[in-house]
């Protein structure tokens, strides 16, 4: 009784020290969060005085002008229709392409897999200037287009490929030839069976592509000079003064208003966003 | 129910030629056992029988109909897979039914084909599980389950039984042959399990390096065997080879043409030293419950097997061995019979 007493003592003292060490550990990555909505709620004046993470004056009005200072509305529905539409189309053409390399066999495919690794190695800043020539080329600058395209046949879409392709690699070979007995053409079974026992690298794909897309800003930087046409990234850099300062009550405003949807699809899909991670071994 | 046949059918992947003419007829309602070591091309010639694998040459029919480029849901055969191959994210009427559903049947009809194959094979209540949920012996039947009712002319199988544990087998092997005798079809059956093969089997082929060996009753098989090959193939423990010079004195009769002698474990008795056929020391006696089985080795370094049911005998013992003449098995310098 004594003994089983002192081991739940322990167990309890040990549970209070590793909470408390990783609460210590999580303050660097978790105040800059707590700083920059709590910021959002202040004035500018307040922001630069004395450091506090609750406001003195709660600035609601900060919410309301961030919609004042430019199509904020406008800004964040591009975004999160660019953002749905890249994922929908990287998860048709990963996972079809992955299929592709895992399972038919046909002349090239190897060197259709060295092409595609060597295009990972190029750093998207390198291959910028090529892709404005060519989106100007076909007449898509100051489109969405170039968000769309770029993401889901750039590095991107070749890294999610990949990810399907490896995933595919690993499903059993006897599933397809019981599709096959059963009248699925190819088409059929990537659709019948691959697809539905891929849920996990799909789920991966969609939350890396979501994310990226989401965070992107070299590309809407480059491609699109339209306020209205502007991505939240983008936007958020252009809460600016008419002398070119920043408004860095509204900017911390507006990024708090930009972060939901990351939040609500990480309290959604907590699980699957870590399992992700870790299958596409990238970090977050 | 339906024929099959196949005729001079070769299978190639590059320049590796892995079935290197194979003729073979499978009457209706059949059931032929594909045998032979691991790499002898049975899985190969099945798959290519469902079409799963491309034929290189020669002509398969099935029925009367050669299907050398029909699809293999188009041929009207079902194929039950050594890893059952059950769709994890369907349950098991989804399962059963899922090849159905492709073929567009109507979902009354489709319902009253999975429910009677349910009933045949004792899944009822299983209907709504996850093949996660069931143990090895019920994913069994489940893909046997999902073979029937597609009500194909040929089934086929695919070593079904070798993930199972022992007990298991045999009671599934049983469940397979009453499921031919209840269902009457044409039946094929691939295994490198030798009980299997002798207890299933109306017809067995051995295969060997892509080609036919032998075919025949299970019977026929080990009372007779064809060839050299065949005769240490089938049969477990494997017929003892010896020339048949370093027995020429002892042996009654043979054929002129007979270059090795063949003697089953099973037919050799054990006599005293220095009569019978050969004699020669006990290396090693493994029990094994029914009865022993003695490794003998002869004054030339050759091991003798010799299944042996009486008292133990201990190692380095000397003893003779005697077979009846009609159980000898003689072999030409070809390593065919002789007779």
């Amino acid at each position: 009784m004594t003994a089983s007493l002192t081991r739940r003592r322990i167990r309890i003292i040990n549970q209070i020290c590793w909470t408390l060490a990783l609460c210590i550990v999580a303050i660097p990555f978790v105040f800059p969060f707590l700083w920059m909505v709590s910021s959002g709620f202040k004035s500018a004046a307040e922001i630069f005085g004395s450091p506090s993470l609750v406001p003195r004056e709660w600035q609601w009005q900060n919410f309301i002008d961030v919609f004042k200072h430019q199509p904020f509305a406008r800004q964040y529905l591009n975004s999160l229709y660019i953002a749905v539409t890249v994922t929908a189309l990287t998860l048709l053409v990963s996972s079809l392409a992955g299929y592709a390399l895992a399972r038919m066999r046909f002349a090239g495919a190897a060197l259709v897999a060295l092409f595609l690794v060597s295009a990972l190695m190029v750093p998207e800043e390198v291959t910028i200037i090529p892709n404005f020539f060519m989106m100007r080329w076909a007449g898509l600058v100051d489109t969405h287009w170039p968000l769309i395209l770029l993401p889901t046949f750039g590095p991107q879409g070749i890294m999610a490929t990949f990810l399907m392709r490896q995933y595919f690699l690993a499903l059993p070979k006897e599933l397809e030839d019981a599709g096959k007995m059963d009248g699925l053409s190819r088409l059929g079974v990537w659709w019948s069976i691959a697809l539905p026992m891929s849920r996990p690298a799909l789920a991966a794909v969609a939350i890396i592509t979501f994310l990226n897309s989401w965070n992107l800003f070299l590309e809407p930087l480059i491609f699109v000079s339209s306020l209205d046409k502007f991505t939240l990234p983008l936007a958020l850099s252009n809460f600016t003064d008419p002398y070119g300062m920043p408004l860095w009550h509204l900017q911390l405003a507006a990024t708090s208003l930009a972060v939901i949807p990351i939040l609500v699809v990480y309290i959604i899909a907590q699980r699957q966003i870590i399992e992700s991670f870790a299958l596409s071994g990238v970090k977050g | 129910m339906t024929s099959l046949s196949l005729n001079n059918v070769k299978k190639h992947f590059g320049r590796t030629e892995v079935i290197r003419g194979v003729d073979l007829s499978v009457d209706d309602g059949e059931f032929v056992v594909f045998v032979g070591p691991s790499g002898c091309g049975k899985s190969t010639l099945l798959r290519m029988i469902s079409g799963l694998e491309d034929i290189s040459s020669g002509v398969l029919k099935i029925g009367n109909r050669v299907v050398n480029e029909t699809p293999p849901a188009r041929r009207g055969v079902a194929m039950v897979f050594q890893s059952y191959a059950l769709y994890p994210h369907l349950n098991v009427r989804d399962n059963m039914g899922f090849g159905l559903k492709v073929r567009k049947v109507p979902t009354d009809e489709r319902a009253r084909r999975v429910t009677e194959a349910a009933r045949t094979l004792k899944l009822e209540p299983l209907l709504d599980r996850f093949p996660r949920e069931l143990s090895g012996g019920q994913r069994q039947r489940v893909a046997i389950g999902r073979a029937i009712v597609g009500d194909p002319e040929v089934f086929l199988f695919d070593e079904p039984l070798s993930n199972l544990d022992a007990e298991l087998r045999v009671h599934m092997r049983s469940e397979i042959a009453s499921l031919h005798k209840r269902l009457g079809s044409t039946m094929i059956y691939v295994t490198h399990d030798q009980i299997e093969a002798m207890t299933l089997a109306d017809k067995i082929v051995v295969l060997r390096d892509g080609l036919v060996e032998q075919v025949g009753t299970p019977r026929e098989l080990y009372e007779r065997p064809g060839n050299l090959f065949v005769a240490q193939f089938i049969g477990s423990p494997k017929m003892n080879i010896l020339p048949v010079g370093s027995v020429a004195k002892a042996l009654p009769v043979r054929p002129d043409s007979a270059s090795h002698v063949g003697m089953r474990p099973e037919d050799l008795k054990l006599t005293d030293p220095g009569s019978g056929l050969v004699s020669g020391k006990v290396l090693l006696s493994e029990y094994t419950g029914a009865s022993s089985l003695l490794h003998v080795e002869l004054p030339d370094g050759e091991i003798f097997l010799v299944a042996y049911d009486g008292p133990t005998i201990d190692a380095d013992t000397t003893l003779g061995l005697t077979i009846a003449p009609d159980r000898l098995h003689f072999f030409d310098s070809a390593g065919q019979r002789a007779s």
